[in-house]
């Protein structure tokens, strides 16, 4: 009988953690512009240490202006999917879920497409737009996902699902009356988009990240409990009803919030716990945290890969997480869990 | 207690990286002294007086600043800049919808061009947070891209070219316009698409070019790229259809229409009154009154026969 | 404290005396639509039962036997009448604390996620933690003990999918033992097992109710088992509690063949318990 332990959450965490770094330094490396491993090194420790001017002004405006932001909002983005996806697969039941079965990239598919429409050339509209799209969609889905006062798994997904219907069908009459040039901007929503800094800054983002994931994973003892029956739960003393509110709120902000500042990258929600599952076992007090560091190693590498493979031209960071992840995903439904 | 320990120091810890990771105010290279300008989108910038080391981010742009004559100036365009031929052999820093930010900071550029048409917003203002002067041009009209031709020539310091080159170009335009003075306005339908129809509406650049080649847009819309139907089109029967040759120069796309059984019903393509035109009629740059020339030539050709001598 | 002994985890006694569980004239009704009449009422029903005690609820389908168990589990608040569990009333308990007074056994869920049976088993430990909690020595004990006490500590490493109905239903019975609780609750434990294997799991019931001052309050259809093991018996028909006593008092042939309507013929054995079977002239 070997029981979890914090001791093992954190030193696994911490592996992955330094694989993270390591993918982050490498990163770092690619790109058009040439620089070399000990120039990154040299260029984050002066910055760190507050000696920017010692920094040749180029690194500067490449490796701080360009590619960390990027990897940064990489990191989060990756992070707060896995986990809303982790989250989604335990309160709907299905190891398959991904984060935008319940509709909310629709939904902020939506809000970005209004934005286009009414308030075209002002900055950071579409990442609002789309959050405020988000929400509203989640609120909805809400709801509409209730049965005996408290969220019920098949109702939630039957919610979603009409939804994210009902959405695509008003943003396809949307996108018809809209004229063709102003399309460009929707392109970046379909396949996903790290280039964007977000509207609210980093540190907010980063902020509502680990608030959110941070009340998931105070439910994680409960959620191994839930997994096992909802009724044996509440026989033991969870409070069901509250933790899937829980759940679903926080899952649901941290996807509105990464939909809306990098567009819907897909797979990740479904994939990265699902590996992690296989990796390190079901326990949730050990998946909600790997699943968010698995979820930014992903992104990193995903969006490295798609903005060096074709030279100067970018494949969207959704197009490699999809090329990437349907081989991945084939495999997994082939290979027996345990 | 000592998770929220551990979840406090993760916090510092990633808010520093966050800090660390978030965008610096880069001052731009001091040493060179410079203009305050404002580009056609309202942007505000500071451009070297002395431009060296220019990159484009349109076909068009290339285009303008070759006849600028400062082809030499130019260190980078996009994968379709092909006009000039020279165009194709500079460094590339990829598409124009998506270009390789990185590959342009490599080029060390004092100016970027690009124009709102084609370029995505968010380009623009991330190299302009990077310290680096982007123009980004905004034609509505004929005129206006003559204006910004002056303009660009002006920035990069040829100022000569500039004035003479729009000087030349305005002149070609005004002696079209005194020719077609006298001939009535031909109805077109101008196709951007033709499986399915797509058109041009009245305030787009392609409405304007088609006014001064003596045409005007049968649609009545406000949309900017209307989608008749072929009811619509049977209902207002345009005289002409104007079609544009695709990249490659291929023709054939009169002979498609011709062959379509949709098509037929429309007079102008039973009678043949179908005209293709150099793709450059979407291109705002001086190739373009090239085309606007040919297109009157076409539907007026009434209008360019020698005086008859009294 | 609670003994860590082999013989088991114990309930967590707060009194010593008194019952350890009282109803009090509660009852239940619902309606098919909220407005119209009641379609089902249960009760009012009152009885007590105190450590080393086995009861068993008998009666037809829907005779109101899960309502009342639901009732006793503190999952429905009566809708008059009171349900005390060691002196408190059993739904103003917080959730937590009702946990570890009383443990319900049921058929099990069908599992989400692969769980092997030592992980099952220490869920039981849930309720005596904070919120976020990691399992402690003391959890792993008795959670131990409480597998032993079921004779399933040899399977503890399987996977849980991989036991036999028998083996789950121990393994089940684990877990609620690991509540330590005052009560425990059973809903039809006997339903997939075999002859051996019911009686294999009443003679443990009444071990434990015996060894381990467990109130112990099995809702079952089978009248000899029920007859053999328990100390009382509740009679419930279409709702109404219609006996409460020991077996002997409550297996009267009239009463029986009218809750059950078969004809019975009752016969009372050298140790005091009936024996009901099926009559020869029926």
């Amino acid at each position: 009988m070997k029981p979890l332990t914090p001791r093992r959450v954190l030193v696994i965490c911490g592996l992955l953690l330094a694989l993270l770094f390591a993918a982050v330094v490498i990163s770092l490396r690619m790109g058009a512009y040439p620089i070399t491993i000990p120039e990154i090194v040299t260029t984050l420790f002066n910055r760190f240490a507050g000696r920017s001017d010692q920094i040749p002004s180029e690194f500067l405006l490449v490796v701080f202006g360009l590619r960390l932001p990027r990897i940064a909002l990489g990191i989060i983005v990756g992070a707060a999917l896995s986990t809303a996806g982790a989250g989604f697969q335990a309160l709907l039941r299905n190891p398959l879920a991904d984060p935008y079965v319940l509709g909310v990239s629709s939904g902020a598919a939506l809000g970005a497409i209004m934005s286009l429409i009414f308030t075209p050339h002002v900055a950071g509209a579409i990442q609002i737009a789309s959050f405020v799209g988000a929400g509203v969609t989640i609120s909805i889905v809400f709801l509409l996902g209730r049965r005996g006062g408290q969220l019920d798994a098949a109702t939630l997904l039957l919610a979603g699902i009409i939804t994210t219907s009902f959405l695509s069908a008003v943003i396809m009459f949307l996108m018809t009356m809209l004229s063709g040039r102003d399309l460009r901007g929707i392109a970046f929503w379909v396949m996903g988009d790290l280039q964007t800094p977000p509207v609210i800054g980093l540190k907010w983002l980063f902020f509502v990240l680990v608030i959110a994931a941070g009340c998931i994973y105070t439910t994680t003892s409960d959620l191994n409990l839930i997994l096992t029956g909802e009724q044996e739960a509440h026989h033991l003393g969870v409070n069901v009803r509250r933790v899937k509110l829980v759940v679903y709120v926080a899952s649901s902000i941290l996807t509105g919030l990464a939909v809306s500042v990098s567009g819907a990258i897909g797979y990740v929600g479904l994939l990265v716990p699902h590996v992690m599952r296989m990796l390190f076992g079901t326990d949730y007090r050990l998946l909600v945290p790997t699943s968010a560091i698995g979820g930014a190693i992903l992104i990193v590498v995903a969006d490295t890969l798609a903005r060096t493979v074709l030279g100067t031209t970018e494949i969207p960071v959704g197009a490699m997480t999809a090329l990437a992840g349907a081989p991945v995903f084939i495999y997994l439904m082939r290979r027996r869990v345990r | 207690m000592r998770k929220w320990l551990i979840l406090l120091v993760l916090a510092t810890v990633g808010a520093t990286c966050a800090r660390t990771a978030s965008a610096m105010p880069f001052a731009q290279t001091p040493a060179e002294p410079g203009r305050a300008v404002t580009d056609e989108t309202g942007r505000h910038m500071t451009v070297p007086m002395n431009v060296r080391r220019i990159v484009s981010l349109a076909p068009n742009l290339t285009e303008i600043v070759y006849d600028l004559g400062a082809g030499d100036l130019l260190v980078g365009d996009t994968d379709f800049c092909d006009t000039p031929a020279a165009a194709r052999s500079k460094p590339h820093v990829g598409n124009p919808q998506k270009p390789s930010l990185e590959a342009i900071v490599a080029l060390h550029p004092d100016l970027v061009l690009a124009t709102a048409s084609i370029n995505a917003p968010e380009t623009a203002d991330t190299l302009l947070k990077l310290g680096i002067a982007v123009y980004t041009t905004y034609p509505h009209t004929v005129r206006q891209m003559l204006d910004s031709i002056s303009e660009i020539g002006a920035l990069i310091g040829a100022n000569e070219q500039g004035d003479s080159l729009k000087a030349s170009l305005r002149a070609r335009l005004d002696a079209l316009q005194t020719k077609l003075a006298d001939r009535p306005l031909a109805h077109v339908l101008f196709l951007v698409w033709a499986t399915p129809p797509m058109s041009v509406g009245p305030n787009t650049f392609i409405a304007d070019a088609l006014r001064w080649a003596g045409a005007e847009s049968v649609l009545v819309t406000h949309q900017d790229w209307p989608t008749p139907t072929f009811e619509e089109l049977l209902r207002i029967q345009p005289d002409y259809i104007v079609l544009t040759t695709d990249h490659e120069g291929d023709t054939s796309g009169a002979a498609q229409l011709r062959a379509d059984p949709d098509w037929k019903g429309l007079m102008a393509v039973q009678s043949n009154r179908i005209v293709t035109v150099n793709d450059r009629f979407d291109r705002p740059s001086p190739g373009l009154v090239d085309a606007i020339e040919q297109l009157a030539h076409d539907l007026h050709p009434e209008a360019f026969l020698p005086a008859v001598n009294q | 404290m609670s003994s860590l002994s082999i013989s088991g985890p114990t309930p967590t006694d707060t009194t010593d005396i008194g019952p350890r569980l009282r109803v009090e004239q509660a009852t239940y009704a619902y309606s098919a639509t909220d407005r119209s009449a009641p379609a089902f009422t249960l009760g009012p029903i009152s009885f007590e039962a105190g450590r080393h005690d086995l009861l068993a609820v008998l009666g037809p389908n829907a005779s109101g036997k899960s309502t009342l168990l639901r009732l006793l589990a503190g999952v429905t608040k009566p809708l008059s009448g009171r349900v005390e569990i060691d002196g408190a009333e059993i739904t103003s308990l917080e959730l937590k604390t009702r946990a570890q007074k009383v443990a319900l056994v049921q058929q099990e869920s069908t599992l989400l996620f692969p769980l092997r049976v030592w992980e099952y088993v220490l869920q039981g430990r849930y309720p005596y933690g904070r919120r976020l909690r990691f399992e402690s020595q003391e959890d792993c004990v008795l959670a131990t003990n409480a597998l032993a006490q079921v004779g399933a500590a040899s399977f503890r490493d399987y996977w849980m999918e991989e036991l036999s109905g028998g083996q789950k239903q121990r393994v089940i019975l684990a877990r609620a033992l690991a509540q330590q609780p005052a009560l425990l609750l059973l809903d039809e434990p006997t339903q997939h097992l075999d002859i051996g294997g019911k009686i294999e799991l009443l003679r443990r019931l009444r071990r434990l109710a015996d060894e381990n001052r467990h109130t112990v309050l099995v809702v079952t259809h089978e009248l000899d088992l029920a007859a053999d093991f328990a100390d009382r018996i509740i009679l419930l028909h279409k709702g109404k509690c219609l006996r409460i006593g020991t077996p002997a008092e409550v297996y009267d042939r009239g009463v029986l063949e009218e809750v059950f309507e078969v004809p019975l013929e009752i016969e009372l054995r050298a140790n005091g318990r009936p024996r009901v079977s099926l009559r020869s002239d029926g």
